[in-house]
């Protein structure tokens, strides 16, 4: 069969022109009806277009305008088929490249995955030392104003920060000099801004800026100054290796590489919200482990007693901790304590406070 | 050969698609998703445009997609590169700003806004550039950012009147789109006006919006103004003690107001498939090309029609869903039961669980793809009526193919599209 019929739209105007097609050796002739050549379409330069099912759509590849030739007859576009090596009537072409997108797809995809969990945390640790102070100070004035009004529930205002009262002044001053020592063993950049708050939690914060906040509760836990002392250390060396800013950095990153690059197919959301979480708290055991180490060698330096913080974290952990392993953003306690102990060797120490002192600092909050 | 009976299958509008192979393609679809983490959405989208487009016929001929994923992909990508200084210079400007920083939020949320309505426009154009119909391609002109500013207007003015403002806003963009359209050298119009849609609109937002307005006005009533402002000007901590304190029918009041509530959302979900089949035929009968007009008889109970078939695959996709579940919530169970539960094990328990919860909302989507979407679409298209369907033959070609900027943008925006 070297001739049948089909349906051609020029690519200039919408009509409709009854054709015959003749299949030539190298090429197909459209014909008109009174026989006039419409157009010769090389086998090679021959492209099957979207339609429906039982039509063959033709149009030639690289062509000017979007000349159409249908053909209906399903013997008739076998032939054509047969003769043209760039037509993928079966979809097997098709299909051979949808393997190849896929395969390229997953891949990109533990790519990512692995950009996430190594690249995101380097690159925000390179970057953070670039940011500027006067940035990150912004920063931190910023996150603060946002901690301390999620933190001060009652609404407290300034009585929500502990040692402005006259009977609280003796505390303020002994804390400040614990702040003191350590900071001037710790000679950083940047004079600290500490504050006691009234919060039950057995807890401290850094934030960026160098903004340290100390809970009443870990105060009313502690059993000595230098266990006091032991976790300012260990925020201390939150603030020196600009942990604040790093995570800021970090969830930038995760959100662009997650929430940007997959994009949110039905139900993505949910993935890229757990993958961020996972990743971060990923992130923080690491950076917890060397604030640690930088908080011991810190009560080394000023020549103080390292072990206090394992002690007071043994006190405040507990030995397990409820909940999931990989969203806890700490160490478990035990082997935090055990790798505290390892690098801080058994010395005469210097305390921190006299007794008079601490017992002061003991009523910072009234 | 016989010559086939080409004018046999001619005059209006057909569906040819197959549902199952619709279904095919979308279950296959949703699969490669999850396999990808969403990267083949550009590859479903434009398979499911392939799909829609070659399968309808008008005036038997049949339209054509020729937009690729690649085009998507590549647009996405530039629309990535282009937000992400403007995320991060809405972050420092945040910063910066000061007092001023408390309005960056609104800020951002207008200009994101403005944006998206910029790539909806932007897509349309990419979209009708890739619609070949009778070897012409469709295409639009017009400014992507005065359509965004209309847009914006129009919305605040929508929000701001309830909704009454909506059939007005409506006929404004989609006059502005077709004003733009064009199918080669023939232009599009809109004939559709706003009083029309807000009279067959009304009785409907009528219904939703006296039983809330009972419940609002019950609500103020029950308040005695003056010692509410006592209550609230007493300094201490139980205000909202002294507040029921102050008001004894306010307890009343709040039951009222939240049955009133719950009765309108639930007319509101049971009139949306009605008001839905009101828009479309609204909208398909005013779309003109020249002397080309259409007219739908677009029934309401086709439209319910979709959406019962979509509830009935949902409760078969639940039961079966619950049934599977059984072995692989025990599985979980294995994994993260005990305190000595190691990180890997709670890792592969997450995952099952994050697994299935995927499963399920592709699941519920999927079915909402080919039960409601694909139905309306060809409904839609099978209700409609031609005249002058003769100047469709007559049309010379004009315009060029538009970038896939538009697209990515609005995936990028989460503002539809894709
Ligand atoms: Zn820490």
């Amino acid at each position: 069969m070297n001739s049948g019929t089909g349906i051609y739209f020029d690519g200039t105007t919408s009509a409709r022109l009854s054709v015959t097609v003749d299949l030539g050796p190298s090429a197909l002739r459209i014909l008109a009806a009174d026989g006039r050549l419409l157009a010769e379409w090389p086998y090679a330069g021959l492209e099957s277009q979207s339609a429906p099912d039982n039509i063959l759509r033709l149009g030639l590849r690289e062509n000017k305008v979007l000349a159409r030739l249908e053909i209906i007859d399903p013997q008739f576009a076998t032939e054509i088929d047969a003769r043209a090596d760039s037509i993928d009537r079966s979809g097997a072409m098709d299909r051979r490249k949808r393997a190849n997108v896929i395969g390229w797809s997953v891949a990109a995809t533990i790519s990512l995955l692995l950009v996430a969990y190594f690249g995101v945390p380097a690159l925000a640790g390179r970057l953070a030392p670039l940011v500027p102070r006067v940035i990150e100070n912004k920063l931190g004035a910023a996150v603060d104003a946002q901690v301390r009004s999620t933190l001060d529930t009652r609404k407290a205002g300034a009585a929500f920060e502990c040692g402005n009262a006259d009977s609280e002044r003796p505390g303020r001053a002994a804390i400040n000099k614990i702040i003191r020592r350590l900071e001037t063993a710790a000679a950083l950049p940047a004079p600290l801004l500490p504050a006691v708050v009234r919060r039950r939690e057995a807890n401290a914060i850094a934030l960026p800026g160098a903004h340290i906040y100390v809970y009443q509760g870990l105060i009313d836990k502690a059993e000595s100054a230098d266990e006091l002392a032991a976790v300012i250390a260990h925020e201390i060396g939150h603030i020196a290796h600009r942990d604040g800013t790093k995570s800021v950095l970090q969830a930038a990153g995760l959100s662009f590489l997650f929430g940007m690059m997959l994009g949110d197919f039905v139900g993505g959301g949910a993935v890229v919200v757990a993958a961020k979480t996972v990743m971060q708290s990923s992130y923080a055991r690491d950076v917890e482990a060397s604030a640690d180490a930088y908080g011991v060698a810190l009560m080394n330096k000023a020549g103080a007693n390292g072990r206090a913080l394992g002690t007071i974290l043994t006190r405040i952990g507990g030995a397990t901790e409820p909940g999931m392993k990989i969203l806890m953003d700490h160490p478990e306690t035990k082997a935090r304590v055990a790798a505290i102990n390892a690098i801080t060797p058994p010395r005469t120490v210097t305390p921190f406070l006299d007794a008079a002192e601490w017992a002061a600092l003991k009523k910072i909050c009234g | 050969m016989t010559s086939p009976d080409i004018t046999a299958s001619a005059g209006g509008v057909r569906f040819l698609g197959d549902r199952k192979a619709y279904w095919r393609l979308l279950v296959r679809g949703a699969g490669l998703l999850m396999l990808t983490l969403g990267i083949y959405r550009f590859w479903l989208a434009t398979d499911m445009r392939r799909f829609l487009w070659s399968n309808t016929q008008v005036d038997g001929e049949t339209l054509e997609y020729t937009g690729t994923p690649i085009e998507l992909l590549l647009g996405f990508l530039t629309a990535i590169a282009i937000l992400i200084p403007v995320y991060a210079a809405f972050f420092v400007a945040a910063l910066d700003l000061g007092p001023l920083g408390r309005w960056s939020g609104l800020i951002g949320f207008l200009a994101l806004f403005v944006l998206g309505q910029y790539a909806v426009y932007r897509a349309r154009r990419y979209r009708l550039t890739r619609t070949i119909y009778r070897g012409l391609r469709f295409h639009q002109g017009g400014s992507a950012w005065r359509y965004a500013v209309c847009a914006i207007f129009w919305w605040t003015l929508t929000i701001l009147t309830l909704g009454l403002a909506y059939p007005w806003k409506e006929a404004r963009l989609e006059r502005f789109k077709m004003r733009n359209t064009y199918y080669g050298d023939l232009a599009g119009r809109f004939d559709g006006t706003g009083l029309s849609l807000f009279l067959r609109g009304l009785p409907m937002w009528l219904l939703i919006f006296i039983p809330l307005a009972a419940g609002v006005t019950a609500l103020i009533q029950s308040f005695d103004w003056k010692a509410l402002s006592d209550a609230v000007a007493q300094s201490g901590d139980d205000v909202l003690g002294r507040i029921e304190g102050s008001n004894p029918d306010l307890a009343g009041a709040i039951v009222f107001a939240m049955l009133a509530t719950g009765a309108a959302v639930c007319i509101a979900a049971l009139l949306y498939p009605a008001f839905q089949a009101v828009l479309l035929r609204w909208w398909a009968s005013g779309l003109r090309f020249g002397e080309f007009e259409i007219h739908s008889k677009l029934r309401t109970a086709q439209v319910y029609g979709a959406y019962v078939r979509f509830l009935w695959y949902s409760i078969l996709f639940a039961i079966v869903a619950a049934i599977l579940s059984i072995p692989v919530l025990l599985l979980v169970n294995v994994f993260m039961g005990g305190a000595d539960a190691s990180v890997g094990k709670e890792l592969a328990g997450s995952l099952l669980v994050l697994i299935g919860y995927v499963i399920v909302a592709l699941g519920y989507s999927t079915i909402y793809r080919a039960t409601v979407l694909l139905s309306l679409w060809r409904f839609t298209a099978e209700s409609l009526e031609l005249k002058g369907i003769a100047v469709l033959a007559q049309v010379k070609a004009t315009g060029a193919p538009s970038s896939a900027l538009g697209e990515g943008l609005a995936d990028a925006l989460n503002v539809g599209g894709i």
